[in-house]
């Protein structure tokens, strides 16, 4: 084609100089050319006033709404890709107190909140890994004294087996420099991590909040004695189900304990 | 099934190139609706492929997804004349670059580029293979090495395409309208 058209050539050159892919010593060689080349000159503003014309005038339009969800959907596990009932309508179900899940509701995500993202990196990095526990067992009589030894917090490893939330096992989290003891419970092929926290790293709040983090979602609250924050990939109302039967349990377990 | 790993590759690869996507799908068949089925035909491809594939460049890749989905749309849903006229064969005309009539002063180009409308209407009026390579480029952003990837093209082709869709609009643009 071009091999034997030397004016062709050129043009091609043009176009490639205008894309900027013309390397040095071509493009050193064709600014010579223009000098000395009117019409060479005059096909570069032409070229140029094409390729502006096309920007300005046929920019890049987004994707529609429900198209770029459509999309993302396609990522999303199996599950989590059920489309989530609204918060609230879980809660009442669940049983939590509709004061708190309707605060959840209106909370805005709080992206600065170093110990949710912490614990949000800790869950994805032990799901990619294919080992979200370092100790695996469902009897909460083998989980409880292995974090104990390892995390400064007495954590209660309720066993949730009846509600449909076998214990898996059992991890240290570590966020900052302090190491937390965390439940890993199975929801069919999904895992809810359940962190410990002392009341100088929770932020105070008992009320329960939900936020999303890196597309999981964080569940956190807190007791007189200490804070809890539960990630997983699930869906928003079944992490509130799970909470508000970790909630019962738990209270029932520490009450027993006392 | 899909495998949750290749949804996981899915998600860091293609939602970021869905505007791309819906860009060079709505150019190449030319209205909002089928783009959007082209796009969601191309991201289940994509979900697909990604159990095995090897991606270095994904929006190349993927992009390469998208015009081969509208290929098969337009094959299709559209009459002949609409789709990609015929195959490789037709474009052996379209590559025998013919730059004549350069001499033109810019002014009535640079007049005509002012009118969007006009403008749009001939990147419409492009052969396909022109209009594509245009599309990668300028709206895009492609560099020359992604477009041939894309299209399964050489760079010398690409190179040639995108001088010829360029030299094509400035003809029509030139053109009393």
């Amino acid at each position: 084609m071009s091999d034997s058209d030397p004016r062709a050539d050129k043009l091609l050159r043009l176009n490639a100089a205008l894309d900027d892919e013309l390397d040095a010593a071509h493009r050193l060689e064709l600014e010579r050319e223009l000098a000395r080349d009117p019409q060479l000159r005059a096909s570069l503003r032409r070229l140029s006033a094409v390729s502006e014309a096309v920007r300005r005038h046929a920019p890049r339009e987004a994707a529609p709404a429900a198209l770029r969800d459509a999309v993302a959907a396609l990522g999303h596990p199996r599950e989590a890709r059920r489309r989530a009932v609204l918060p609230i309508a879980a809660a009442l179900a669940a049983g939590v107190a509709i004061g708190a899940a309707a605060q959840a509701l209106l909370a805005p995500s709080r992206a600065a909140d170093p110990v949710a993202a912490a614990l949000t990196a800790d869950f994805a990095r032990a799901e990619l890994s294919d080992r979200p526990y370092d100790v695996a067992s469902s009897d909460r009589h083998v989980v409880k004294p292995w974090l104990a030894t390892r995390a400064p917090l007495g954590v209660e490893a309720v066993d949730l087996a009846d509600k449909g939330y076998p214990l898996a096992g059992g991890r240290v989290a570590v966020v900052g420099a302090t190491p937390l003891p965390t439940l890993v419970y199975q929801r069919r092929e999904h895992w809810i991590a359940v962190t410990e926290l002392p009341l100088s790293l929770a932020d105070g709040a008992t009320d329960a909040r939900e936020g999303a983090l890196s597309g999981f979602r964080v569940i956190r609250w807190a007791d007189r004695e200490r804070g809890y924050v539960a990630v997983s990939d699930i869906d928003a109302d079944e992490l509130w189900a799970f909470v508000a039967a970790f909630r019962t349990a738990e209270g029932v377990n520490r009450g027993e304990a006392r | 099934m899909i495998s949750d790993a290749a949804r996981r590759r899915y998600q860091a690869i293609v939602p970021p190139y869905v505007d791309d996507a819906y860009a060079l799908a709505r150019w190449l068949s030319g209205n909002p609706a089928d783009a959007e089925d082209i796009v969601q035909e191309a991201a289940l491809r994509a979900v697909n492929a990604l159990e095995t594939a090897n991606v270095e460049r994904p929006r190349a890749w993927f992009l390469r997804i998208v015009r081969n989905a509208a290929l098969t749309w337009m094959a299709k849903n559209r009459s002949k004349s609409l789709a990609f006229a015929g195959g490789v064969d037709d474009l052996a005309a379209i590559e025998s670059v013919d730059f004549a009539d350069d001499e033109q002063s810019p002014e009535t180009l640079l007049i005509a580029a002012e009118d969007g409308e006009r403008v749009r209407r001939a990147i419409a009026a492009l052969a396909p293979p022109l209009r594509e390579a245009l599309v990668l480029r300028e709206i895009n952003g492609l560099a020359y090495r992604e477009i041939a990837e894309a299209t399964e093209t050489p760079i010398g082709t690409v190179m040639s395409r995108l001088a010829r869709a360029r030299a094509t609009l400035a003809k029509i643009l030139e053109d009393k309208p």
